[in-house]
């Protein structure tokens, strides 16, 4: 332990240094990426300009790229006169309570299953995972009975409960768990420290990738979650955005500016999430030190 | 007197392990009873409800595997039975493979990195719906942009999303282009402590860049590789979400895999013990797959506990 | 003897007070509260919701909690959830081909006495509401939005392709034949088309045809499938030709015929099959339209009518009585026309229709007079069974492969009549 903590300001000294030299020349790889990438980010490039549109223009044959007249009534509109800020609320409180909640108790599970050996333990992952073998969607029924069982059908509880904990964070956490070199949890054991301050101390910073992973992966679940909240939620101020997007989707007519507004507005807190995780996934030297 | 000693310094076994025994509950027990809580109810309710038959409103009637021996003669069931197995081999394997490419283009320092990676995050974010809209209007027969290039290239324009016979095989890649964010995702997490002085020793004795890749990095992230193979596996067998927002299963049920079967069977058709037969009979399959899929992992050894 | 006289007026009178007091006290001293969920979106939300307050000030004894409840298509599938808890509406919004399968619950009860005992004239109702919010012999909910079938034409691509505008007694042939008429390739312009995604609107668009020619869907039993005799292949031959020969029909397989009305708000498609709904979207796109009704094969011009109905569902009589207190109301003539001025919806009854105030509405919503007064067409409503919906599956399979050139419509139709009757034993 003591190792690592001289080593690790030195060398983080020298990659401060290092990449501004590298960085000067520019990547042959701009060639691959930027093309790709204009590939991949078309859907939101094309829905940023379809609420730019009228409604008339966006069902138009054929389909115009560009807004004749870019305006942004659509986005006007939509916040004058809608609930969007409770919608936004109830999806803020949602995605924070599940997320805070799966980054303290997946990593916990996972590391169990990935170093620990207990009675039941493969018995326990095969249940977890199992809970993945049906889809959803054909799940909504009994899930609400168990919902209105506990009494909270209907309100935000019964929207975040479900992202509390998810199998795919655990099985994820434990893979990555497994990766760990097994000397460093034995050297901080020796080092006197208990299982969960092992935990809480050494491992969980090395995890950053992985945790910000699941945080990620979290945001977006929760965020984006439809059907349930749609059959759990009928009080109109306990809304979430996605149901939200519903008061503008009519049976023969959908006012589509409007709905592209709502989903750009939708998307782009993700993105930004995302932009701010993936700064995480940064190349650690933390191992260097460990070894020998 | 050393015998007197021994009893004394040494606990029977099962008294050694209760401390790992413990720790290892307690670590485990709160998220698995979250999960477990809320996710098994419902899949035990599933089953209870394949031996009935009900339209989900009406009076329950208890019909044993009626519903079951009902599917094994449906000849419809078994053709979105093969449309799952195609879809799944052609889906898998391309998405895994993406998204660890993707991820080692995306693991450099280089400028805008941080706006690439978000790139590719995109599909990952958008819905189902959002999806299906933006892929009918580029491979629209008349209006498209795929077609109008082809067309104006001198081909033959292709029908796409529209022809019975190429819808199905359509979906797997525009699956993956939304699903392989989550792939991207977890390798670049993985990529971050590929232990670098292998890497390095590897370069210095003269190895090219296939040779790391192979011998160093693919072998790190093998257990990520696992579980994305997994965990793929599983979204290709439950595919559903676009393949009803684009084609409702069409056309003419050349979309209908099981879920969008199930999903018709129970929620359009009013046949609510059918389409839970359908989720179970599904349940059973994957379970065996996964089984099969990790079994292979641990004999090969490639997911060390 | 004088005491006597007291003591019972005494006990007269606290008789007299204790019954005051108990009548004062109201059986309704708080209101009766009931949950609408009306499935609307945009204008036609904020109808129902001016509607919902209006009820609310005039009748201080009944308070009504409007919500969305779900997008209509997943209506049914929240009531499946909900119905087994206490958090099931009073009134919900339901499509008409899902009402005998909701009916099945045993919260839905008749409501013909609630309806006596509320004094509303049922019988004002077109028929092809009221039978549609009939299943068997329970009366099941009131007509919430009432349509039906007629042909819209783009004006200018019949002027630019020479032709007069087709007149009320025009025939499927001559529909053919302006069809191939105005199909344009040069242009891009399409004559008409027909959706094919196997969705309901797939479906229904077919049984006009065959009731016109004298046929029918099921048998009077509802138990075997009539569609696949003569008049339906006749019907199905008919589209598959314009389709696959003339190729004056575009089969449409996105889904809620988004890209066949697309093409016809943009100029694209001579004309459409379409109901009272799409007007106010056509006049947005800026397109100069006229309204026929449906061709005949020589005789009859029925078309086919496709109620919604807001279905109750039963918490107490108290509750029963004042949903259909408010539905009683809501089909007032006034408040009916003041819900079709603001959302295009067609007049629910006959009386809706003489109001003179409906002026106003033909001017506000251009051609659909003719929709109004084709509701006289409807004479057959959709089998009310539960298993409807598997027929419907069934037939929109058939007529999709048809239209796609891979069955004929004597052998795909057949091959649905079989799935047809094994559903309906």
């Amino acid at each position: 332990m003591s190792s690592e903590a001289i080593t690790r300001p030195a060398t983080a000294a020298i990659e401060r240094r290092a990449p501004r030299r590298r960085r000067r020349r520019p990547s042959a790889w701009h060639l691959l990426l930027m093309p790709l990438s204009l590939i991949f980010i078309f859907p939101f490039v094309q829905m940023l300009f379809a609420s730019l549109m009228t409604t008339r223009e966006i069902n138009a044959y054929p389909p115009a790229l560009f807004p004749h007249h870019p305006s942004l009534t659509a986005y006007r509109t939509v916040l004058q006169e809608s609930d969007f800020p409770t919608w936004f609320k109830n999806s803020l409180i949602v995605t924070t309570v599940a997320v805070v909640s799966q980054l303290i108790l997946c990593p916990l599970a996972g590391y169990a299953f990935a170093r620990m050996r207990f009675i039941g333990t493969r018995t326990l992952q095969l249940l977890l995972l199992t809970t993945v073998f049906i889809p959803p969607q054909l799940l909504m029924i009994p899930v609400y009975k168990m919902y209105a069982a506990l009494g909270i059908v209907g309100t935000l509880p019964s929207l975040f409960l479900p992202w509390m904990a998810s199998a795919i964070s655990i099985f994820l956490m434990r893979q990555f768990f497994i990766r760990l070199p097994k000397e460093i949890e034995e050297a901080a054991m020796i080092d006197g420290c208990g299982r969960l301050g092992v935990f809480a101390r050494v491992l969980l910073p090395l995890m950053r990738p992985a945790l910000v992973t699941v945080a990620l992966l979290t945001v977006l679940n929760a965020w984006n979650d439809f059907l349930w909240p749609l059959i759990s939620i009928s009080d109109e101020r306990n809304y979430t955005l996605q149901l939200g997007l519903l008061t503008y989707q009519g049976q023969h007519h959908t006012d589509w500016a409007k709905v592209m507004a709502i989903n750009v507005m939708v998307t782009l807190p993700l993105l930004i999430a995302f932009l701010i995780g993936q700064r995480q996934f940064v190349r650690s030297l933390t191992f260097s030190g460990v070894k020998g | 007197m050393a015998a007197v000693a021994r009893k004394h310094s040494r606990p029977p076994a099962w008294r050694r392990a209760l401390p790992e025994n413990i720790t290892g509950w307690s670590f485990a027990l709160p998220a698995s009873v979250i999960v477990l809580g809320l996710g098994f109810f419902p899949v035990i309710w599933s089953f209870v409800l394949s031996t009935k038959a009900t339209n989900g409103f009406g009076p329950e009637q208890s019909v044993g595997l009626a519903n079951y021996r009902e599917l094994a003669h449906d000849q419809e069931w078994l053709d979105a039975v093969s449309r799952s197995l195609k879809f799944t081999l052609l889906y898998v394997p391309t998405t895994v493979l993406m998204g660890l490419g993707l991820a080692l283009l995306l693991n450099q320092k280089i400028r805008f990195i941080g706006f690439y990676r978000t790139c590719f995050f995109v599909p990952f974010v958008a819905s189902a719906a959002a999806t299906g809209v933006i892929f009918l209007y580029v491979l629209d027969p008349q209006y498209g942009v795929v077609d109008n290039a082809i067309a104006w290239m001198g081909f033959h324009r292709q029908l796409f999303l529209d022809d019975p016979d190429w819808a199905l095989f359509l979906l797997a890649p525009i699956y993956t282009w939304t699903a392989v964010g989550f792939d991207v995702l977890i390798y670049l997490a993985a990529l971050q402590d590929v232990p670098q002085d292998q890497s390095e020793a590897a370069r210095i004795d003269g190895a090219g860049r296939f040779a790391v890749f192979r011998h160093v990095i693919l072998p790190a992230v093998r257990p990520i590789t696992v579980l994305a193979v997994v965990w793929e596996t599983i979204n290709a067998l439950q595919f559903f979400d676009i393949a009803w927002a684009t084609k409702r299963g069409g056309p003419i049920d050349a979309t209908t895999v099981i879920i969008v079967y199930g999903y018709k069977l129970g929620f359009v058709q009013g046949q609510a013990g059918l389409g839970a037969a359908v989720a179970c009979v599904l349940f059973v399959g994957i379970v065996v797959l996964v089984l099969l899929q990790v079994g292979y992992a641990r004999w090969r050894k490639l997911d060390v506990v | 003897m004088k005491k006597i006289p007291l003591v019972v007026a005494a006990i007269g009178v606290a008789a007299l007070v204790a019954a005051s007091s108990a009548g004062a006290r109201p059986a309704a001293d708080k209101p009766v509260e009931i949950t609408l969920w009306h499935a609307q979106a945009d204008a036609a939300q904020k109808a129902i919701h001016k509607l919902v307050g209006q009820f609310n000030k005039t009748h201080p004894g009944i308070v009504v909690h409007d919500q969305l409840g779900s997008g209509g298509d997943e209506m049914v599938q929240k009531l499946q959830a909900v119905i087994g808890s206490d958090a099931y509406p009073d009134i919900a919004y339901v499509y008409g081909s899902d009402v005998p399968n909701v009916s099945q619950s045993n919260k839905v009860v008749d409501i013909s006495k609630d309806i006596k005992k509320a004094g509303f004239a049922w019988n004002s109702l077109y028929p092809a509401g009221r039978e549609t919010a009939t299943v068997g012999s329970k009366v099941v909910g009131f007509p919430a939005v009432i349509d039906n079938l007629a042909v819209v034409y783009n004006t200018k691509i019949l002027k630019a392709a020479g032709v007069a505008p087709p007149k009320p007694n025009w025939t499927w042939s001559d529909y053919r034949a302006l069809a191939k008429k105005l199909t344009d390739s040069s242009k891009d312009i399409i004559g008409t088309g027909y959706p094919i995604s196997g969705s309901e609107d797939t479906t229904w668009r077919l049984w006009p045809m065959i009731w016109q020619q004298g046929g029918d869907v099921l048998d009077s039993a509802n138990k075997k499938a009539l569609f696949g005799g003569p008049q339906g292949v006749k019907a199905l031959q008919l589209l598959s030709d314009m389709a696959l020969k003339d190729k004056s029909l575009y089969p449409d397989q996105s889904s809620d015929s988004l890209k066949m009305y697309g093409l016809f708000e943009s100029g694209k498609m001579g004309m459409v099959v379409t109901g009272p709904w799409q007007l106010q979207e056509i006049k947005d796109h800026g397109i100069s339209y006229g309204v026929q009704v449906m061709p005949s094969f020589g005789g009859s011009h029925e078309t086919i009518s496709g109620p919604d109905v807001y279905m109750v569902f039963n918490h107490s009589d108290e509750r029963r009585a004042a949903a259909v207190t408010f539905l009683s109301w809501l089909h007032q003539p006034a408040q009916d026309l003041q819900w079709d001025m603001q959302t295009g919806n067609l007049p629910l009854s006959a009386k809706t229709a003489a109001l003179p105030g409906m002026k106003q509405y033909d001017a506000k919503f251009t051609g659909v007079d003719l929709f109004v007064k084709n509701l006289q067409n409807a004479h057959h409503i959709r089998p009310p069974v539960a298993a409807y919906t598997s027929v419907s599956v069934a037939v929109g399979k058939a007529i999709a492969t048809s239209l796609l050139g891979r069955g004929s419509p004597k052998d795909t139709l057949g091959q649905a009549a079989k799935t047809a009757d094994k559903a309906l034993s």
